[in-house]
């Protein structure tokens, strides 16, 4: 009986709480309480039915060999255990997720890498008390006047003064 | 002289930026002569010396007439003293407004710079911790299988259960059957048997266990009334 159980494998239920983004609370919480759910109805089942008193039976049953066939066919009798279809699928699933997990940590990574440089270049300009126009343009080149497209001032269209 | 054969603008030092300027222009004195005049002169002259020499000079101009007096001199010396007030007066408050004006321009624009470090900082810390989340999502798969293992188990226990309780309500069943058929025997009997036992009590039977139950009960008063 217990040879084809799996061991249940122990949940750290807080701290997956804590890495649960607020968008997905909800779901969060329905597999909690599913597991909850399944958790109560498996406690409250015993592992193993009582066994069957036989002795009792033979005493009382009138009828001639009855207990002993029951005897016989109960002992004889095998539950089939419930089929597992659904772990596999699982399994794929948590292979595609490492994947899938691997390339968004590739990304974020990069952004990072984007962030820190521009930080790097924000914290080394010079203070805007020294700069001439031409630094400006420099530091943040969104900033510059194209003065060949537009070639009055403002030098930039109207609208986005 | 100037030295063309040496290079300019391309050692290390060229390539830097260029020092600031500085915020105050040189010193004057009288808003038209350079300090550094007046401490050229010093250690001849002492501190009356360029003084002595611009009086002298102005007189020179004027007496040898090398500078002639003439209208435009009253002229220029009424429009010389309303400037000269007209500075004097306002000049302070003028220079205070521009500077504002100049520093609410750089103040924009570093409290822009700051809000571009901050949000910058904020989107890393913020990828660090969906990183950190990433992390747990051992936990979603670890809960899925527990389910599956428990819904499982559950439902074999289940099905034993089903099984006993088949066999057992059966065997029960037998039981009861017996033990009903043996009691509605015994009550169909015993009545069977009283009913019988009451027929066969005759009328002079019954008389004289009438009239023996009487003297019984006389036998007991008596003893009652003796004994209280």
């Amino acid at each position: 009986m217990a040879g084809r159980r799996a061991a249940l494998k122990a949940v750290d239920w807080a701290a997956f709480a804590e890495r649960v983004p607020p968008s997905q609370r909800a779901m969060f919480n329905a597999l909690k309480t599913r597991n909850d759910a399944l958790t109560a109805r498996l406690a409250a089942l015993p592992e193993k039915p009582p066994a069957i008193d036989w002795a009792f039976y033979k005493a009382h049953v009138a009828k001639a060999g009855m207990v002993d066939e029951f005897q016989k066919k109960f002992s004889a009798l095998k539950v089939p255990e419930p089929v597992d279809t659904q772990t596999a699928k699982i399994d794929a699933q948590e292979q595609e997720a490492a994947k899938s997990t691997a390339e968004y940590i590739q990304a974020s990574k990069a952004r990072i890498a984007q962030y820190e440089q521009q930080l790097q270049k924000l914290k080394n300009m010079i203070p805007f008390e020294q700069m001439t126009y031409e630094d400006l343009y420099e530091a943040f080149p969104e900033s510059t006047v194209h003065k060949d497209k537009h070639p009055y001032w403002p030098h930039k269209p109207i609208a986005d003064l | 002289v100037l030295h063309t054969t040496r290079p300019l603008h391309t050692t290390q030092q060229s390539l830097a930026p260029l020092p600031p300027l500085p915020e105050k222009g040189g010193e004057v004195r009288h808003g038209l002569i350079p300090e550094e005049f007046f401490q050229f002169l010093y250690p001849k002259t002492g501190v009356t010396g360029p003084y002595m020499l611009g009086t002298g000079l102005v007189l020179y101009l004027l007496s040898k007439e090398i500078y002639v007096v003439n209208h435009e001199t009253a002229a220029a010396a009424c429009i010389l003293a309303v400037i000269i007030y007209g500075i004097k007066k306002f000049g302070a408050d003028v220079a205070a407004f521009a500077d504002k004006l100049n520093e609410e321009k750089v103040a924009s624009a570093v409290a822009m710079k700051n809000e571009a470090v901050q949000t910058l900082q904020a989107a890393i810390e913020e990828e660090k911790k969906e990183q950190w989340r990433v992390e747990g999502r051992s936990f979603l798969f670890d809960a899925r299988r527990n389910n599956i293992a428990m819904l499982l188990e559950t439902n074999y226990r289940e099905r034993l259960l089903l099984v006993y309780n088949e066999v057992k309500k059966r065997l029960d069943y037998q039981v009861a059957m017996q033990n009903l058929k043996r009691q509605k025997e015994q009550d169909h009997m015993i009545q069977w048997v009283e009913k019988n036992v009451i027929q066969s009590i005759t009328p002079q039977q019954q008389k004289e266990s009438i009239a023996k139950c009487i003297l019984d009960l006389k036998a007991l008063s008596r003893s009652a009334h003796a004994a209280v």
